[in-house]
């Protein structure tokens, strides 16, 4: 793994409690005031509508009045795919070197001007985290006062996708500069969204530090690339191998069960495995 | 000379030679490749400086504290102020579009007044006396009583400002929205005797029994209820949701009973029936405080055996008696009742069934149960100057006896007609139940005032509007409400200089009271609103100012209470929904769907972006359906429809949806709205007020409607 | 040249259309002359509006809105971050703005027409000073100078070269392509450098990391 010059590698990460999740969508708005995520007219094609995190609707299929609901807020997931190189599903495809892995961090970029529009990353992200801007972004008159200088607005033309808020990262490491401390407080660095959630239900650090609350929720598995040790937390389509940095929690087995695609009688054989780890 | 073929060969080759040893060719590749790169009409939001201001949000009774993020002094971003006692960091969807609100081009941005069909921009000078010679003609007719005001709330010091002003006219008729607060005062005074408001100690309560409040669907302080529900687990407190639908709140509590819409009382009877059967009753505190008890047992026993309201609800009597012993055996239980977000009535009936539940574990006025609050009395205000003309018009009778707003308008209706109206942060036109009669009625009433920044289907209506602040722009002290045990009075601040011609509707008061002069004049003595709140908030404003808010810290003023249960035994007839079964099988009710503000406040761009495809598919809405009330009625998922109820009819699509009841169909509040300057939301699905009417509750007079007939046909 | 060609004719044709041949070629050789005539003319014009003509098209020139003595300031503040200061939070202050002017300059402290453009049309008008900024990046680009000046200790020469000891401001030459500043690609027209503060693209940013932290860094290192 390369090493760089800003300390020691970190692994931000996002563990989400979706026995939390009451699906307010507060996330999705805080992302998108927080990131210029540009709107228009008609946004119920939601294919084309730009939603960098993105509260999905589960139920476990049952009928009335079995049926039961939950939220689960998707963000960029930042694979560091197999074996935690780098190889990202979308960061392998990029013909442009628009989108890379960063190693310090783990936190897979998009830079915009640099995309061209091929559109390769959103074919190969299994997780949909990926939009691409099919058209300018247009701000009524004077709404793009509220614009942030923080994030550049997208043109017409690229991809675009959940940052973890990187520019939040930057801040906070310029404070600690000018404060001459090395590192960063857990505290300093959090997405928008985790700040924003009512609920709690979303938890933002670093998964290489043991005193993050991330780690401490999932308890993530050095030897297994990351594989939560805690039974109740899982990783969406785990068995893909590409490594998310997305954590999610729940006690309800069909939420669990959902985060992945088995075949009949699969399930019951994983869903406990986690118990054992690879220690 | 000749040129030929050569000698243009050694043209083009010289050039090109030339060419290639000059930096012009690399240097125009390197460019017009950056040139690529660069949109000129995409915006570059200048860098600065950033700081951050506080103020607390008065977008609903909520009242969160939040910072605005600022670059240069330019707001950009609304954040939860993680320091302030009622949301402690987390901030709701809506709260975040306030930036859209601000910068909304569509808002009103000078006075306006009406020229036949449209409006023409006048200076505020011409406004504030056409307004003032208007109000003062009427008040020399003597029609002063049928001057009318509403507002968005009853609290504070601005709607105490147009009560003021409309007493100093001579008129008595201010009217706010009807909401579950009201219900739950009206219910308070009947069981407790007293005026009081009802607070909720939902975080230290270890079961919450909620009859269809939608403790996350925005259900009082929205955020501050998110961060209660989410320390559930934690506080090893137990949710158990009563509604026909699995709505947010239902889904993430920990046993959802799906109950026959409108049985909700006789639910909430029949357990109480199983916990004095059993006599698991508070009986130390019901002995000491409680009159006709004997009488409610018995009548409880005969009536509301689980059996029976097995039959009536749709739930298993095993449940009913289960949730009796777990409600009636935790430590600290509470039973809430306010549908939804709470902001429609309600009925008194079903509201003090609930309240019955408290009253008999003796859980009032006590940690972890619901306290009758005394109103909050910072607010200390001069006495009203009254001149003769005044006094004796304030003494009529009021254009709706019981104070509703619902009423106001059907009356308005009818025979008492309203001469004036101002209109204050609500959207009547829009929000109240038979939409469409409201706006006729409106467009009856010759004089109206709108004190609104945007323009919403009751400021259409108006012949002048006098546009106020937006909230980030707008000084105003915000209550505590919406049944908040713990008191927290914030101050919401503006951070940053008008944007538009507008003014704060304080002042805007103060310059129309000083222009009518007299009395009026003299009972505005302030020169500003800020001095005005200063002086009014009296001790509470060193608090105010300087840390943004006032809390109560003591716990509030409950004592001993009196519970007189024969108000209960009182049969009191079930608010019956309008329609016959027979020819309308379906029942229609409302959905407070957390991401659509359904209110005064119309959604934002923001807000109506994160709306699921299975509310609003373009310009559609989705009514929600069982796939069984589907089959019955021969519609597949994202069919068209047509949804016909006795109020009316509209054409809607169908999202078929397992966690409803069936025969129930679900409709989201808040859209439907006719904005012709808002395209985002404007023109987007059905107003439910639509298809709705209001129904008067017996006890109460406010709008009691939760529901309708219905019928569903593929259009 | 012409022997070739000659030699070429000579071969192409047979004996008995010598003369014929020869004729044609005098007037190949005319043909040719003119040929070398074109070559070189039109060598000698783009090459010359390639160096010359180019740069100059290639940019707009644009004046500051009046004259700024850095020298002077320097001497008088005691150094860059006097007025280019970095702010609590880490961020860094960049152009000054007017009302950190005016604490010296409330009204006018020495007897220069720019001084006195600066105090009637901005102080007293209360306006910002609409600076060109030569060292703009465009609007992708995140740039920490926290983690240069102060982690990396790098002294601001280093990239903004001599503006310091500056007495007059520049002409900002604009290019009409980009919208770039000239100082980003540098002056000297072939891109080529000599200093660290010639050059300001991205592979000159890329190339100082490399050699001082082992790594051009990733993406979003510089961008956003």
């Amino acid at each position: 793994m390369k090493q760089d010059n800003h300390g020691k590698n970190h692994k931000y990460g996002m563990v989400i409690d979706l026995d939390k999740c009451t699906g307010c969508g507060s996330c999705m708005v805080a992302c998108m005031s927080e990131n210029n995520v540009p709107f228009k007219e008609d946004e119920t094609r939601k294919k084309d509508s730009i939603t960098w995190m993105r509260v999905y609707k589960l139920t476990n299929g049952k009928p009335f009045p079995e049926t039961e609901i939950c939220y689960m807020p998707r963000p960029c997931m930042h694979c560091g795919g197999k074996g935690d190189h780098g190889h990202s599903p979308c960061v392998s495809v990029c013909p442009a070197v628009a989108t890379d892995y960063d190693h310090s961090t783990g936190i897979v970029s998009q830079i915009y001007t640099r995309c061209f529009g091929c559109r390769y990353c959103m074919g190969a992200c299994p997780y949909h985290v990926r939009y691409f801007n099919w058209w300018d972004p247009k701000w009524p008159e004077g709404m793009e006062n509220y614009l942030s200088p923080d994030v550049s607005p997208r043109m017409r033309g690229v991809v675009e996708k959940c940052s973890f808020c990187f520019h939040r990262y930057q801040q906070a490491k310029d404070r600690a500069y000018v404060e001459e401390r090395e590192e960063i407080e857990e505290q300093e660095y959090q997405t928008a969204c985790t700040q924003a959630c009512p609920a709690g239900a979303i938890t933002f650090g670093d998964l290489n530090n043991p005193d993050h609350a991330v780690h401490q929720m999932v308890k993530p598995d050095p030897h297994a690339c990351g594989k939560p040790r805690n039974p109740k937390a899982f990783r969406l389509l785990e068995r893909l191998e590409t490594n998310p940095k997305v954590y999610y929690i729940s006690e309800r087995d069909w939420v669990r069960k959902a985060g992945d695609n088995y075949l009949e009688g699969e399930w019951e054989k994983v869903k406990n495995n986690h118990d054992k780890g690879h220690e | 000379m000749k040129v030929d073929r050569r000698s243009f060969l050694g043209l083009g080759l010289g050039a090109a030679a030339g060419v290639a040893v000059t930096p012009a060719t690399w240097k125009l590749m390197d460019d017009s490749s950056i040139w690529t790169q660069n949109w000129p009409w995409t915006p570059v939001p200048p860098a600065g400086e950033a700081t951050y201001d506080n103020t607390v949000c008065s977008l609903c009774p909520g009242n969160c504290g939040i910072m605005v993020r600022k670059i240069d002094g330019r707001p950009v971003k609304i954040e939860g102020r993680s320091d302030y006692p009622v949301n402690a960091g987390g901030v709701c969807l809506h709260g975040i579009s306030a930036i859209q609100y601000l910068y909304d081009p569509s808002r009103i941005k000078a006075p306006l007044k009406r020229e036949n069909d449209t409006f023409v921009e006048i200076t505020w000078d011409e406004a504030l006396d056409m307004v003032a010679e208007r109000l003062t003609e009427i008040r020399a007719s003597g029609s002063a009583d049928k001057i009318a005001c509403v507002t968005d709330q009853t609290k504070g010091t601005i709607p105490g400002l147009f009560a003021r002003f409309l007493k100093a006219t001579g008129s008595n008729n201010v009217y706010a929205m009807d909401t579950m607060e009201k219900t739950w005062e009206i219910t308070l005074e009947k069981i407790h005797g007293g005026r009081s408001s009802a607070g909720f100690d939902l975080e230290n309560s270890d079961f919450v029994l909620s009859f269809g409040a939608g403790l996350i669907e925005g259900w009082g302080s929205p955020v501050k209820n998110f961060k209660i529900n989410s320390s559930r687990k934690e506080r090893g407190s137990t949710l158990v949701q009563v509604e026909p639908r699995l709505s947010n709140t239902a889904a993430n509590a920990d046993v959802w009973i799906a109950a026959k819409p409108g049985t909700e009382a006789d639910l909430a009877l029949g357990i109480a029936g199983v916990i004095i059967k059993e006599s698991l009753f508070n009986s130390a505190f019901v002995t000491a405080s409680g009159k006709g008890f004997q009488e409610l047992a018995a009548v409880l026993g005969k009536n509301y055996s689980p059996e029976a309201v097995a039959q009536t609800t749709g739930v298993k009597a095993a449940k009913i008696i289960e949730i009796a012993r777990d409600f009636a055996r935790s430590s600290a239980p509470i039973a809430i009742a306010g549908r939804g977000r709470g902001m429609s009535a309600g009925s008194v009936r079903e509201f003090s069934a609930v309240h019955l539940l408290n009253c008999i574990v003796g859980n009032i006025n006590t940690k972890g149960g619901v306290w009758t609050l005394a109103a909050q009395d910072y607010e200390k205000w001069p006495a009203v100057e009254m001149d003769d003309l005044a006094t004796a018009a304030f003494e009529q009778a009021p254009l709706d006896s019981a104070g509703s707003m619902a009423g106001l308008f059907t009356n308005a209706g009818k025979e008492k007609n309203i001469e004036a109206l101002l209109i204050h942060q609500a959207n009547p036109c829009f929000a109240l139940g038979d939409a469409g009669s409201v706006t006729e009625a409106v467009k009856k009433i010759p004089f109206v005032v709108s004190f609104s920044s945007v323009m919403d289907e009751t400021t259409q209506e108006a012949d002048v509007i006098l546009p106020g602040h937006m909230l980030l722009e707008r000084l105003e002290d915000r209550p505590s409400g919406a049944g908040v045990a713990q008191r927290v009075t914030g101050l919401s601040r503006p951070v940053i200089e008008p944007l538009f011609n507008t003014k704060n509707p304080g002042d805007t008061l103060l310059e129309l009271a000083r222009k009518m002069e007299g009395t009026i004049g003299a009972s505005f003595p302030w020169e500003s609103y800020e001095e005005c709140l200063e002086a009014v908030t009296g001790d509470l404003w060193a608090e105010l100012s300087d840390q943004g808010y006032a809390a109560e810290t003591a716990t509030p003023p409950g004592g001993g209470v009196k519970v007189d249960f024969s108000f209960i035994v009182k049969s009191q007839a079930p608010v019956e929904m309008e329609g016959e079964a027979k020819d309308f099988p379906l029942v229609l009710v409302p959905v407070d769907n957390v991401r659509i503000s359904a209110g005064s406040l119309i959604s934002s761009p923001f807000a109506i972006k994160t709306v699921s495809d299975n509310v609003l598919k373009g310009k559609d809405l989705l009514v929600e359906i069982n796939p069984e009330t589907a089959r019955a009625n021969k519609l597949s998922h994202g069919d068209l429809a047509v949804i016909e109820t006795p109020k009316g009819k509209a054409t809607v699509r169908v999202n078929l949806f397992e966690g409803i009841m069936p025969g129930v169909v679900a409709m989201a509040k808040g859209l439907g709205h006719v904005l012709d300057n808002n395209k985002y939301v404007g023109g987007k699905g059905v107003n439910i007020n639509e298809l709705m009417g209001p129904i008067v509750d017996p006890v109460s007079g406010l709008d009691a409607a939760w529901g309708i007939r219905a019928r569903l046909s593929r259009a | 040249m012409s022997e070739l060609e000659e030699k070429t004719e000579n071969g192409s044709t047979d004996a008995s259309g010598q003369d014929a041949s020869r004729e044609q070629g005098k007037k190949g050789d005319a043909a040719t002359g003119y040929g070398v005539l074109f070559f070189i003319g039109a060598f000698a014009v783009c090459f010359l509006s390639g160096w010359l003509l180019f740069p100059n098209l290639l940019y707009s020139k644009k004046e500051q809105p009046f004259n700024f003595n850095h020298a002077l300031h320097v001497d008088e503040m005691g150094g860059c971050d006097a007025c280019h200061f970095f702010r609590e939070d880490g961020s860094f202050s960049g152009m000054p703005k007017t009302s950190q002017c005016i604490e010296c300059h409330e009204s006018q402290l020495g007897d220069t027409k720019d001084e006195e453009i600066f105090i009637t049309e901005y102080v007293e008008a209360e306006k910002e000073v609409p600076w060109l900024i030569y060292s703009e990046q465009p609007d992708c680009v995140f740039f920490s100078h926290a983690a240069h000046v102060i982690k990396a200790g790098m002294d601001c020469r280093s990239c903004h070269g001599d503006i310091g000891t500056s007495t007059t401001t520049k002409t900002y030459e604009e290019n009409r392509i980009t919208g770039y500043s000239r100082d980003i690609w540098g002056k000297n027209i072939w891109g080529i450098k000599k200093n660290s503060w010639d050059r300001m693209k991205m592979d000159d940013c890329a190339e100082c990391h490399e050699r001082e932290t082992g790594s051009k860094g990733a993406c979003f290192q510089c961008h956003k």
